[in-house]
């Protein structure tokens, strides 16, 4: 039997961080890990696919190196050396994750949990049935791929997220069903390394939520390599025919029919907490689900917790690590809690798009008077030496004081890009501030000076509007 | 849908409340009947439950404010209708409050950078009360630190109220406690008495000899029945046929009406040092309880006292008060009344004092018994015949036993 302070159910970015945190602090700490370390993130989710999408944008510019008169003899993309590759990657990542959780003295058990009582757990590794006490338990479990009725996974003609990371070879003609962030993101992955993309959206956008200024871009980006989307529109029926199917898609100007390869499905997640048995604690959760908690990730249980993906959206890797911190110190007695003001956000379709704070629209309905200004990558001149002039910095302030309340960017870098920003707003900076500071030259940041400088009303690399 | 938690009438007379302390904040779930909120009335802090199990969306009557009865304090989203599933999003603070007019940035939008808001945090400090000196109002670590030293109206009134603490060396030289709960009531009405009514107090002494026998003997049957037995119980039964005798001193004065309401019912408040201050709590019915029922009564209500427990049932009602200043020494003091009350009786230390009996002198066990009393409504004889019959009882061991069984 294993007695702890904490025991930490899912070794995601939530649970192995709240583990790293809690072990720093001295408490006696256990990380149950069902699967690998590292979680959904790690193993099939950010890391893998940014391996992939960073590989097909190598392809991409090989494809076009004539114009920059680079002469190549065609490009073909080796899927098994590929895929080692991405595997060496994550090994790598989740050993260091091991390391850590060692190194700073937390108990590692692999196997599933079963929670028993809030002090109490049983985990099921292969070595045996292992019996946990603990005085705090944290759940960490995250989320799971939801299916869509008539579009169940079969792991080989419909697959989700995780399948479509591990393929041996880009499909010929691959169908997306849901236009979100990782739809997104494996539709221009793959329309790079070569496959004919359809993407079915029952919404009126793609990225529904998202400021349509940008989207418009990615959108436009897509079909200009020959992607057919379809919004407002969704899947009726699926015929499969040996590797192949013929897929009937409902579009607001009639039934099509396409036929395809490969559908891989992402219209969502649903939370993981069927075995954590939270009937029987009295663990309070949402109508869809997920774990309620207040700011310090204290459900209505005393001593029991809840981060990241299972505690609710939006599901991002850094807002579980940063929930997984505040729970390990709030149990440890420190007064932290999520206070943050924004969460950062990041696509990375093509161009990519990232964005934190509010947007015009979410401004306008809060009740500010809103001043908006851009700057487009095609009057950078980082960006037209890099070969990426599509997209623009778009910032979104308080007219009367200048604070900084949102920023939207579409186009090179945004993922990296945004960062800045989100410093800023979480500073209480105004666009004077961002403007003032210099920023080097030549590079893409500049783009957020401009965009401040405009909207400080002395744009110097744009015509005043 | 959401709940707006109203301040329920907590009971006759009372109008508005302190709100002293919420114990959940905004975002926070609360369930049905936990403790939400602590209430400080001019008579006791109450705590009251959750009314609705949901989520807090606001938090209108801050700590330290005072609310009237029926006024919205909080706004509760109790997931009754179309209400949004709570997300990290809702739940962090975030720059999407809607602006108030007049203002350059929204009130709920706290202009501070993340390591002062945690700062306030460590120091308990709710940074959306504090008023930022820097540009445009952002609020700076030493705002916070000023705001967490000193009373909540900001730095400003520091700079009014004291000298500055570093034009003094090292430490400040003054403190600045701000007037709130428990102390505040007391000091509000401890004036209300002495501007309302007027106050004479008349010191007499008793020879307790007997009476410490008595309670020797009794010693050990109350602790049969798991109470510890002090002399207040003995002093409460000796009072009662005083206060039926002389029914002016178990009154209160209606002045709007011009009556003088005579109880005849017996609830004697027993003032009690606590850690945040002096309450009283009152024992009901004393007329028909014995010395160990009052004994128990007395230590549950002591105990609920100094844990700030006591409901605002315990605390009113009283028709005369005690007040015990024996254990910590002193000759004799003189308490101020209770308003509503005419009257209210000091004990002091029992000690052994040369006492002339007979023509001898002898060592007795004495104290004084100091009574304050409202001369509006009772002349001094009168005052002076009642301790003298209480003083008659507890000296008469064989009247007394009549009395406390």
């Amino acid at each position: 039997m294993i007695e702890a302070d904490v025991a930490i159910i899912g070794g995601g970015p939530g649970g192995y961080v709240c583990g790293i945190r809690a072990a720093q602090l001295g408490l006696k700490t256990v990380v149950i890990e069902a699967d690998r370390l590292g979680g959904e993130c790690v193993n099939y989710g950010c890391i893998p696919s940014k391996s992939l999408i960073t590989v097909s944008k190598l392809v991409d510019k090989v494809k076009e190196a004539e114009k920059y008169g680079l002469k190549t003899s065609g490009v073909s993309v080796d899927f098994v050396q590929l895929q080692k590759w991405k595997g060496e990657v994550i090994s790598r990542l989740v050993g260091g994750i091991e390391l850590l959780l060692k190194g700073y003295h937390a108990t590692i058990l692999k196997g599933e949990a079963e929670v028993v009582s809030k002090d109490r757990v049983i985990v099921t590794t292969d070595r045996g049935r292992e019996e946990v006490t603990c005085k705090n338990l944290v759940f960490a479990t995250g989320t799971r791929t939801s299916s869509l009725p008539g579009l169940e996974f079969d792991g080989d003609l419909v697959i989700g997220s995780k399948e479509g990371l591990d393929l041996k070879s880009a499909p010929t003609r691959l169908m997306v069903v849901g236009g979100g962030a990782i739809g997104l993101e494996f539709a221009s992955m793959f329309q790079k390394l070569g496959s004919a993309i359809t993407i079915v959206e029952i919404m009126e956008q793609l990225l529904p939520g998202s400021d349509l200024d940008l989207v418009r871009v990615v959108h436009r980006k897509l079909e200009a390599h020959g992607a057919k989307i379809y919004l407002k529109s969704k899947v009726l029926r699926i015929d499969k025919k040996g590797s192949e199917a013929t897929v009937e898609v409902e579009t607001p100007e009639g039934k099509i029919s396409v036929e395809v390869d490969k559908i891989l499905v992402s219209v969502g997640r649903k939370p993981r907490t069927e075995k954590l048995n939270l009937p029987a604690l009295g663990v309070m959760t949402d109508p869809r689900g997920y774990i309620t908690t207040d700011s310090r990730m204290q459900t209505n249980v005393p001593g029991v917790y809840a981060i990241g993906d299972v505690r609710g959206p939006p599901l991002l890797e850094h807002k579980a690590s940063r929930e997984g911190m505040v729970a390990a110190e709030v149990i440890a007695g420190m007064p932290s809690a999520a206070d943050w003001k924004v969460i950062p956000d990041a696509v990375f379709c093509d161009p990519e798009v990232a964005s934190v704070g509010l947007t015009e629209a979410k401004a306008v309905e809060a009740g500010y008077k809103v001043k908006r200004s851009r700057f487009q990558f095609a009057a950078l001149g980082r960006a037209l030496a890099a070969g990426e002039p599509e997209g623009f910095v778009k910032v979104i302030s308080n007219e009367s004081d200048g604070l900084v309340l949102g920023v939207q960017i579409v186009g090179p870098e945004a993922s990296d890009l945004i960062s800045e920003v989100a410093l800023a707003i979480e500073m209480g900076a105004t666009v004077d501030d961002i403007a003032l500071t210099i920023h080097p030259h030549p590079t893409f940041p500049e783009a957020i000076m401009e965009a401040a400088e405009s909207a400080a009303g002395r744009p110097i690399h744009q015509l005043k509007t | 849908m959401t709940y707006q938690f109203k301040l329920p009438d907590i009971g006759e007379g009372v109008a508005e409340g302190e709100i002293l302390k919420w114990m959940a904040n905004v975002g926070d779930q609360i369930k049905e009947d936990q403790p939400l909120v602590e209430i400080m009335t001019d008579k006791v802090n109450v705590q009251l439950p959750a009314p609705r199990t949901g989520k807090v969306l606001q938090i209108l009557a801050k700590e330290g404010e005072v609310a009237k009865v029926g006024q919205t304090i909080m706004i509760i989203d109790d997931g009754s209708g179309d209400a949004q599933p709570p997300a990290a999003t809702d739940i962090a603070p975030q720059t999407a409050a809607p602006p108030q007019p007049q203002q350059s940035a929204p009130s709920q939008s706290v202009l501070a950078t993340p390591a002062t808001r945690r700062l306030a945090r460590e120091l308990g400090v709710d940074i959306s009360l504090v008023k930022g000196s820097g540009a445009q109002g952002r609020i700076t670590d030493d705002d916070v630190k000023r705001f967490s030293s000193g009373p909540s109206t900001g730095p400003s009134t520091v700079a009014i109220q004291g000298p500055r603490p570093a034009a003094h060396g090292p430490g400040p030289r003054e403190e600045l406690v701000p007037l709130r709960g428990v102390r505040k009531t007391i000091s509000e009405r401890m004036l209300k008495s002495l501007q309302t009514t007027a106050q004479v107090t008349h010191v007499d002494e008793a020879d307790m000899t007997e009476l410490v026998l008595l309670r020797e003997a009794f010693k050990g049957s109350a602790e049969k029945r798991g109470v510890h037995l002090t002399f207040i119980p003995f002093i409460i039964k000796a009072l009662v046929p005083a206060l039926k005798e002389f029914p002016y001193v178990n009154s209160s004065l209606d002045e709007q009406a011009g009556n003088i309401v005579l109880k005849k019912y017996y609830n004697i408040g027993i003032a009690t040092d606590t850690e945040q201050g002096l309450v009283v709590p009152v024992v009901r019915d004393v007329d028909r309880k014995d010395i160990f029922d009052l004994a128990g009564e007395i230590e549950i209500l002591a105990d609920k006292a100094r844990k700030g427990q006591l409901t605002l049932d315990e605390v009113r009602g009283g028709t005369f008060t005690i007040t015990n200043v024996g254990a910590i020494g002193g000759l004799f003091a003189t308490p101020i009344v209770n308003v509503p009350e005419v009257a209210i009786l000091g004990l002091h230390k029992i000690a052994k004092r040369p006492v002339v009996r007979d023509g001898k002198v002898e060592v007795r066990d004495t104290t004084y018994f100091s009574l304050s009393f409202d001369h509006r409504v009772v002349d001094g004889a009168y005052a002076a015949r009642f301790t003298s019959r209480v003083i008659e009882t507890v000296q008469d061991t064989k009247k007394l036993l009549s009395e406390v069984l």
